[in-house]
């Protein structure tokens, strides 16, 4: 179960969040904005081979007792997180990595609207949309 | 006979993302100047006008299509020769008028609006009015009074992008006498 995707601009704050309604959303935020240390450490730590593979996807950031968290980064620096169920053990590592493809996609052409100003959030139907569909594939 | 010489029928490419953000750019620009959005609409249709009364000489130039007869061989130049050259599309032209003096062009895709959502707050802008503007001032250039506008348009979650020409009436040659 896919239970939420989060975008973070280059300095670290959300661009877009959204989550499957649940009571605890705060714990929710925390669990993905303490996943942004840990998408800082992957980035300095292997920085330069990231570069050289030009492999933006940044694997499984860190398991908790409920979530899998995992990561993506631009080379803009834009950062892509989702957090998964843990229960969901059919989630395979390249469908993850196929769903950060379609979002960094969908991010290029909110980007491209002359109506979008880079760094504000994002209110966009066609990313709303693209996102609901993604989370209804993967339940 | 030999008008093209010089012009080259080629076609030279661009990158459609840089034509479409570099129309983008344009238009979000007039809506920070302009304080609503008939306004905006109404510098679109002038710019374009402007864009069409000089790129009819180039069309014409390039094109070497003779004088048309009627109004729908007209409405055939416009969309089978005009639209591919300039834009690389090709609209349908339907709902012909029974006089004959009005029909539509579809859209199918509309290359201005790749990527563009129009935001809640814009609801009445045409974000391509622009093309309205230049199909009249290109045709008044040959002598043809026309109304354009948009009917249709996929921006506003319409299915396909429509635009209505209305033919008006012709415009008389005022030549000085002795030139024909």
């Amino acid at each position: 179960l896919l239970l939420s995707v989060v975008c973070f601009a280059p300095q670290n704050y959300p661009l877009y969040i959204r989550s499957v309604p649940t009571e605890n959303e705060l714990k929710f935020h925390y669990t993905v904005h303490t996943s942004l240390d840990v998408v800082d450490e992957k980035i300095s730590a292997m920085g330069k081979a990231l570069v050289d593979q030009r492999e933006l996807y940044l694997g499984l950031l860190y398991p908790t007792e409920d979530y899998k968290v995992y990561g993506y980064v631009t080379n803009s620096r834009v950062k892509f997180v989702m957090v998964v169920d843990s229960s969901n053990t059919a989630l395979r590592d390249n469908e993850i990595r196929s769903m950060f493809r379609k979002l960094h996609n969908s991010y290029t052409d909110i980007m491209c609207n002359p109506f979008y100003n880079p760094g504000d959030r994002i209110h966009s139907r066609a990313f709303d949309s693209m996102v609901n569909s993604m989370m209804m594939q993967v339940c | 006979m030999s008008r093209q010489a010089g012009r080259g029928t080629e076609n030279k490419k661009m990158n459609s993302e840089l034509f479409t953000l570099t129309y983008g750019a344009l238009v979000t620009q007039l809506c920070k100047d302009y304080e609503n959005d008939e306004d905006v609409n109404k510098q679109l249709d002038k710019m374009g006008y402007n864009i069409g009364v000089r790129l009819i000489e180039d069309f014409l130039a390039r094109s070497n299509v003779g004088k048309c007869h009627d109004f729908r061989e007209t409405a055939d130049v416009i969309a089978k020769i005009g639209f591919k050259m300039y834009l690389g599309i090709t609209p349908s032209i339907t709902n012909w008028s029974p006089a004959g003096d009005e029909f539509s062009l579809i859209l199918e895709n509309n290359p201005l609006v790749d990527f563009v959502e129009l935001p809640d707050n814009h609801s009445s802008l045409i974000y391509s009015n622009l093309l309205c503007g230049v199909l009249r001032g290109a045709l008044e250039m040959v002598q043809m009074a026309v109304d354009a506008r948009f009917v249709q348009d996929t921006l506003k979650g319409d299915s396909v992008t429509e635009i209505r020409m209305k033919f008006i009436k012709r415009i008389e040659d005022n030549l000085p006498a002795g030139e024909e």
